[in-house]
């Protein structure tokens, strides 16, 4: 493959090394000793780390965030598998069809979609509970599971299973042991990718908090508004470094490569 | 996968979960729509007429689609270097393209508190350009279109670097490779094959991106400040400090048709650029 020009190497580069840029800022912000942001800064301190340790309103709000994420992981993806080998192995004819209704709500512009979401919990009378937050979740998070997982079962050979079938595996045993170690990739990308974007996602869950409960990403954006202490930076760090490891655990067990291929399904 | 066999009443259960979570999908654009639609019982334009009323809901619009249109092409074009950095560095790929990821899907909210940090009148551009001497006065960098241009244009550049890095990935090499036998030089290589074969990744990012853009509401709203406003910003404060869900409702609907003329528009160019491409 051709070499790229210094200038463009470099160009490319120092563009690149701009998008995490303002995390490390953050990041540097949250070890400031000050009330305020200082250049250069004056003195280094972890305070702002044990503000936000000894505050339970943070605690519960990573712990509200994380268990949502697991849950939202979870039921999506056994969804989205669910439904995607019922259609690849049964019913190819209606896949169009279930794939045109699952992105139809990639087109929906977010705001839209929250002011959507709030008239159906609020229909169903459970905004400020955790369920209204974890099904918004799931209409939100449906393309992003559904997609690797048909791909992945894309790739099984249908004689595979018929060979199983021919041997006397029922279809249970089929799945457990030809189909799902087939598509563990598609699985673990499914559930690290939806669990990542449950726990970041603000837009429509800020219309679905209540007084009892609230996530890490709305709870620092109601902050921002009322007062922008370092706490936030600190805290913000912490959800941070929580994304990343999800990041990092999705390269070591699926692979990055999902979301640079471009998908012929 | 199919292996041809019918499938049985019992077996279509498996696709029920899916169609129950669709199903809520859109019985809230039903909702959506009734929300705005109707007032005391019967079909009203109340709410539309109310918000086409307003000459200043007009520059809010206006303000909307204008900087999307510029966050999107900005987005793209500064992207487009990072994708073929990513593209031609194979060994490094996987630990580039993390550096691309974690900005990418880290909270909204961090990162636009991370411009905060960066751009407001205490903040750290302030601090810095005032330490070396060059200003006196703090630039108004945050609360203006430029603190939201700068601010959305950053958050959505890592999802057009991998969209066009996922085209460039898809280019056969030997096509390169033959151009170059032939006599063609860099430039000509890159305009005549390269820049044409990742255009489909070039225009799902504009795509996207406006899309994201049109419908934001965080990074308006922090960076924007109440002055500047968004429609996102609007729909959020209809919501959550007039609670007038009916109008938040039709501003909505605004912004539907707004996203739907618009991608109708961009389907429309990108077919005659991609042209003959078949």
């Amino acid at each position: 493959m051709a070499k790229m020009t210094p200038l463009m190497k470099t160009i490319g580069i120092v563009l690149l090394l701009l998008l995490p840029a303002p995390i490390f800022i953050v990041f540097g912000a949250s070890f400031n000793g000050t009330g305020y942001i200082q250049f250069p800064p004056e003195s280094w301190s972890l305070r702002w780390y044990v503000d936000a340790f000894t505050d339970p309103r943070w605690g519960r709000a990573v712990l509200t965030s994380l268990w949502i994420a697991a849950v939202v992981a979870t039921l999506i993806t056994a969804i989205s598998f669910l439904a995607a080998y019922f259609t690849l192995r049964y019913a190819p004819r209606i896949s169009g069809w279930l794939e045109l209704a699952i992105f139809s709500p990639l087109f929906f512009p977010h705001a839209s979609m929250g002011v959507a979401a709030v008239a159906l919990m609020a229909g169903m009378g459970i905004v400020g509970t955790p369920i209204a937050i974890i099904l918004a979740h799931l209409m939100v998070t449906i393309p992003f599971s559904y997609r690797p997982i048909h791909v992945a079962l894309k790739s099984v050979d249908p004689d595979l299973i018929r060979a199983a079938e021919v041997m006397g595996a029922s279809e249970l045993r089929a799945l457990w042991d030809i189909i799902l170690p087939i598509c563990r990739s598609g699985i673990l990308t499914s559930l690290l990718f939806t669990g990542i974007i449950s726990f970041d996602e603000v837009t429509v869950t800020m219309f679905l908090i209540g007084p009892d409960i609230t996530t890490l990403p709305v709870q620092i954006f109601t902050f921002i508004q009322d007062d922008a202490s370092p706490v936030l930076a600190a805290i913000s760090t912490l959800s941070v470094v929580i994304t990343f490891l999800a990041i990092l655990l999705l390269e070591r067990v699926a692979g990055l490569s999902f979301f640079v291929q471009r998908q012929s399904s | 996968m199919n292996t041809g066999e019918r499938p049985t009443l019992a077996k279509g259960l498996m696709l029920l979960p899916a169609l129950i979570v669709l199903g809520l999908f859109f019985t809230s654009v039903i909702l959506l729509f009734s929300n705005a639609f109707v007032d005391r019982g019967g079909f009203s334009l109340k709410y539309f007429e109310q918000i086409l009323a307003r000459p200043d809901y007009h520059v809010v619009f206006y303000r909307t689609v204008l900087t999307s249109i510029i966050v999107a092409l900005l987005a793209v074009l500064l992207a487009y270097p990072i994708s073929l950095l990513l593209w031609r560095s194979e060994k490094h790929r996987n630990m580039l393209l993390i550096v691309v990821l974690v900005p990418w899907l880290v909270s909204l909210v961090v990162r636009t508190y991370g411009w905060i940090i960066l751009l407001g009148p205490k903040g750290f551009v302030n601090a810095f350009l005032g330490w070396v001497g060059v200003i006196d006065t703090p630039l108004k960098l945050m609360f203006n279109d430029t603190g939201i241009i700068i601010g959305l244009t950053h958050v959505l550049i890592p999802f057009a670097v991998i969209s066009i890095l996922a085209s460039l990935l898809s280019i056969e090499e030997n096509l390169e490779e033959a151009s170059r036998v032939l006599g063609a030089g860099r430039w000509q290589t890159f305009r005549t094959i390269v820049f044409p074969l990742s255009l489909p990744g070039v225009f799902t990012s504009l795509m996207v991106i406006y899309l994201a853009c049109i419908g934001a509401i965080v990074t308006p709203l922090l960076l924007g400040g109440i002055t500047e406003k968004f429609v996102g910003s609007q729909i959020y404060q209809e919501v959550m400090a007039t609670f007038n869900m009916s109008k938040a409702a039709a501003w909505s609907i605004c912004l539907l048709s707004l996203s739907f003329v618009s991608l109708v528009l961009l389907k429309f160019i990108e077919r005659r650029a991609l042209r003959g491409q078949e």
